[in-house]
């Protein structure tokens, strides 16, 4: 080392700026590394944590209160595995809350007395104000994403019967947090709950709660609280359980944390390429000197730990760095996780993290750059001298072809996204959502055939279909059931492999069931104590549900249930606010209750055309900083390796501006090349690449369309930014004196 | 018969270095260069013979000073349209060559060319009837520098420096390189382009290579410290060369 450092030291100052510029990328690498890690490694611990700490029950599930009575606590008691149980009372309802992010929302909610006495389930209470008058407790997860504030009132509209309250504060819990499974909770002060549950008397429910051993399946668990259930005919509301609330409730985070790790993959390899080529332009313009030092006595270990050790050194300071930094966003990222998580926690400085971002850059950049710079074993000191330095063309061109492919791969990636959510919302809507029709009524008991004979006869209507989502139980577990007159006619076919039912016997199960309900096989839903059994015919897709969902005919679910009376209807035009005010004014006695589920469609596709707009961003960001990385060290390196040939090119008459252009347009041949070929693969990669993202969080059937024009707008953009960058980088030509150039 | 001046340069200043260590090499020089002469300028090493070429063919900016380059004072000249008159005004032959590494001899003459005619192809026929006036064999003509004689890479040169027709052929020691017998080949393409009337500068320490000119001027103490007219060159002209002798004698050298 001793011998070596004033070679390093040498080499450090000589090349100030390339070694910035690699250390720059290394940064940016080691900063997004961290974050991916440090979330993936506090996340999850923090949700079990607050899990533990708000001594949040390993299974809840609830009973109408008039099935329950006094022996259940003890039968359950009794289940093996299970430490305690305890009773709480609610009520539960699908309550439409109104202005939920400037929008009507329907959500099923369970509201609780606040002041009951809990051990299990504990609700963190951040209180604004007195719970005087008519108060209402909020989850956080409705307070950021709704855009309610404390001090400010909620809404509730349950049976079509409007209550507003004041949010008196906000409940921090584990049970739901967020509304993934499809469930959330409501919260009053005693007084405010009793006239609530007086109101709505019908949906009163006993909720049990209940720590299971360490070793319990959870799984054997619920099927044993499900067979006293039905032995008893006693229909369960919902059951969950903490493993299937943790997945569904951590999928965005989850996500992110793949998106993080693969841009930090790409930008690493690019930064990889650009170190190899770096090493290797290094080792042809150095060569002769590194003749002599061999000649003086160097070993060629010597000479490559002086070429290798200052990548080392950068890498090691950019990979601390960036990791640090990140710490200065990662505040940022677990916000907004936890809007999507339904928890708040702080991330903490991670030393594993640290240390396994440190060691894969490090090691990676150690391996590169040796393999790169053993060309040093083979030169003999004789010919090093002579000034044979070959031809560092090649690995220019793989440079710019990796950057380009590279780039391109993020850049179609982004650009797809924002195609489907900005110009072609519908097919994003219908990845993420189920049916998205204009509006949505509920008719009165019995009404519904003369309300659906009113709507198609409508002019303004396309299509009325009968279309609810209700409730089932099956052995592990409820289902949000989706009971349609026909599959056939639903705008957005979410069955993505089998078919829907067609016949009363038959069932499409979501994807959270299909590891265990092969097609062909059997299962058994019960509504209220009343079974039926049914055969799987495909399988369906739900992010909202965490693909705990299933497709019933409204013969099929009649076997078990009541008749529905819920009709979805789609209009030719966007005007379902008319169509609705008009039938609530004009049909009123039809109407049970009416959502404008356009305008939900629009403030979804508001929010996450928002979020990837963000996304996109980003992308951009960081594509043309990459670009301009590695144009920078290609350019740079071209201008001190060609320095002579720019000055005979000037002693000729060639003008700065010529030289500036020839040398950028040298790149674009390779770049628009690999960027047009990467755009082309792109037609067939990226349908992969949407599919393996977004199957993650459940959207197994991606209806992303790849837009060709777009992929070709981008490539056309990408190299025009390439040779605008280029242009730029190329400018120092310009200031060189011809003369300066001969006399070097 | 009275001479055309085609680049007059007066109260030309140079130096070099920083505040500390400045180095001057002309404070106050004054040169004339005629149309058709082949003009030599010699000097003692460091005396400023390359540095005064580079200033009058506008590939150097002098300290202070104005030149005269057939009308147009190129001292007032940005780089760019310093580029554009050296494309139309000068060619330039260098002692290591410069032809570009990568390019066959023709394109590194068609590079020159496509400056002031874009006719590729009446460039191409240009560079053929150059190369053979400077025994340039076609089989040559598409290799590249580094798989041809030095002499032959010279003589390339001497045709990239002439293709656009240049008022003022300029040479910075066009035999440096080369062995005596690609150097006597070299200097006869000088001479045979002197014969049909090109105006040259070549600078030199050589005194075989200075005897091929018409007027050699001597650079001493920063100024013209000398000037010695030779007239036409002829080989068996032995008053001619004693004559050249008499004046380097006289200069110090």
């Amino acid at each position: 080392m001793k011998q070596t450092s004033t070679l390093i030291l040498h080499n450090l100052k000589k090349a100030k700026g390339q070694y910035l510029s690699f250390g720059f990328v290394i940064c940016l690498t080691a900063l997004i590394m961290n974050i991916a890690l440090v979330l993936a490694f506090q996340t999850f611990s923090a949700y079990d944590e607050r899990f533990a700490g708000l001594e949040t029950a390993d299974i809840n599930f609830m009973i109408p209160q008039f099935q329950d009575n006094g022996e259940m606590i003890s039968e359950i008691e009794k289940i093996d595995g299970v430490l305690t149980v305890e009773k709480h009372n609610g009520v539960f309802v699908t309550a439409t809350v109104r202005e939920f992010a400037d929008s009507d929302f329907d959500m099923n909610t369970v509201f609780y007395n606040l002041d009951e006495a809990r051990t299990l389930n504990l609700l963190d209470v951040s209180e604004y104000s007195d719970k005087s008058g008519n108060a209402a407790y909020i989850p956080i997860y409705m307070k950021e994403l709704g855009g309610f504030t404390e001090g400010g009132h909620i809404t509730y509209s349950v049976d079509g019967i409007d209550d507003t309250y004041e949010i008196a504060g906000t409940v921090s819990e584990m049970q739901y947090g967020n509304y993934g499974t499809g469930l959330i909770g409501g919260y009053f002060p005693t007084a405010a709950y009793e006239n609530f549950a007086d109101e709505h008397s019908g949906q009163r429910i006993v909720e049990y709660s209940l720590k299971t051993t360490a070793s319990a399946d959870l799984l054997k668990v619920k099927k044993a609280i499900t067979d006293i259930l039905s032995d008893r005919e006693i229909t369960a509301l919902n059951i969950n359980d903490r493993a299937a609330a943790r997945q569904t409730r951590t999928m965005v985070c989850t996500l992110l944390i793949i998106i993080f790790l693969t841009l930090a993959a790409i930008i690493l390899a690019l930064s990889i390429f650009l170190s190899s080529f770096r090493i290797r332009s290094t080792i042809e313009d150095e060569l002769a000197q590194m003749g002599v030092l061999k000649a003086v006595g160097y070993t060629s270990g010597l000479i490559i730990g002086s070429v290798v050790m200052p990548y080392i050194l950068t890498g090691a300071i950019a990979a601390g760095t960036g990791a640090a930094l990140s710490y200065t966003v990662l505040p940022y990222a677990a916000k907004i996780l936890a809007i999507q998580s339904g928890f708040v926690y702080r991330p903490v400085f991670d030393a594993a993290a640290l240390l396994i971002t440190a060691i894969i850059l490090i090691v990676t950049i150690f391996l590169f750059a040796y393999l790169s710079s053993r060309k040093i074993y083979k030169t003999e000191p004789i010919n090093a001298i002579r000034g044979n330095t070959g031809n560092g063309n090649a690995g220019q061109n793989i440079l710019l072809s990796a950057l380009s492919v590279g780039i391109m791969v993020l850049l179609s990636f982004a650009g797809t996204l924002l195609y489907n959510v900005s110009v072609k919302p519908d097919n994003f809507m219908n990845t993420l959502s189920e049916e998205s029709p204009s509006a949505i009524f509920t008719a009165q008991n019995d009404r519904l055939p003369e309300l659906k004979n009113l709507l198609q006869n409508d002019g303004r209507v396309k299509l009325v279909l009968e279309y609810t989502s209700t409730s089932v139980s099956y052995a592990d577990g409820s289902l949000t059931a989706f009971v349609c007159e026909d599959f056939g006619m639903a705008a957005n076919d979410i069955c993505y492999e089998g078919r829907s039912p067609v016949k009363a016997d038959e069932i499409a199960v979501g994807n959270a069931l299909a590891d265990h309900y092969p097609p062909g096989s059997k299962i058994e839903l019960t509504v209220s104590g009343k079974s039926a059994v049914y055969t799987v015919t495909g399988y369906i897709q739900s992010v909202n549900h965490g693909g705990l969902v299933c497709q019933l005919t409204n013969e099929g679910y009649q076997k078990i249930g009541g008749l529905l009376n819920t009709v979805n209807v789609y209009l030719y035009d966007k005007n379902a606010d008319e169509l609705i005010k008009e039938y609530e004014e004009h049909h009123g006695a039809l109407i049970v209750s009416s959502v404008n589920y356009e305008l939900l469609s629009e403030n979804s596709q508001k929010m996450y055309a928002g979020i990837v707009s963000a996304i996109v961003v980003v992308l951009f960001v960081i594509s043309v900083l990459m670009a301009l990385l590695v144009l920078y060290v290609l350019i740079n390196s071209m201008i001190s390796r060609r320095r002579q040939e720019f000055g005979i090119y000037k002693a000729l008459g060639y003008t700065g501006g010529q030289l500036i252009l020839m040398t950028a347009a040298r790149f674009m041949p390779v770049i628009a090349l690999s960027a047009s070929l990467s755009a082309a693969a792109g037609i067939w990669i990226l349908p992969a690449i949407n599919q393996m993202i977004f199957s993650r969080i459940g959207a197994v059937k991606n209806h992303f369309e790849v837009s060709v024009p777009v992929l070709l707008i981008l490539t056309v953009l990408f190299t025009a930014v390439s040779f605008l960058i280029s242009a730029l980088l190329a400018a120092p030509i310009k200031k060189i004196t011809v003369y300066s150039l001969l006399k070097e | 018969m009275s001479r055309q001046t085609i680049i007059s340069a007066a109260h030309l200043k140079k130096s070099f270095g920083t505040k500390e260590n400045v180095q001057t090499i002309y404070s106050d020089l004054n040169i004339n260069i005629y149309r058709g002469d082949f003009t030599v300028i010699m000097g003692s090493s460091g005396a400023g013979k390359s540095t005064l070429m580079y200033s009058l063919s506008g590939m150097d900016k002098p300290d202070g000073g104005q030149i005269d380059f057939d009308g147009t004072d190129i001292t007032k000249l940005n780089s760019d349209r310093l580029a554009v008159f050296r494309r139309r005004q000068c060619g330039f032959v260098f002692q290591q060559i410069y032809l570009i590494d990568k390019m066959s001899l023709m394109d590194n003459v068609v590079t020159a060319g496509v400056l002031t005619n874009k006719n590729k192809e009446d460039i191409r026929a240009n560079a053929k009837q150059l190369f053979s006036l400077v025994n340039i064999p076609e089989i040559t003509w598409e290799k590249t520098p580094s798989q041809i004689s030095g002499g032959e890479a010279q003589r390339a040169g001497i045709v990239r420096a002439v293709i656009n027709h240049p008022n003022v052929l300029f040479a910075d020691e066009p035999t440096g390189a080369l062995n005596s017998a690609n150097g006597t080949a070299v200097l006869d393409v000088f001479s045979s382009l002197h014969e049909k009337g090109q105006s040259i500068v070549m600078v030199t320490h050589d005194k075989k290579s200075a005897l091929r000119g018409s007027r050699i001027l001597y650079i001493k103490d920063g100024k013209i410290g000398g000037e010695c007219h030779l007239g036409k060159f002829d080989p068996n002209n032995a008053e001619r060369c004693g004559h050249f002798e008499k004046f380097l004698t006289e200069m110090g050298w």
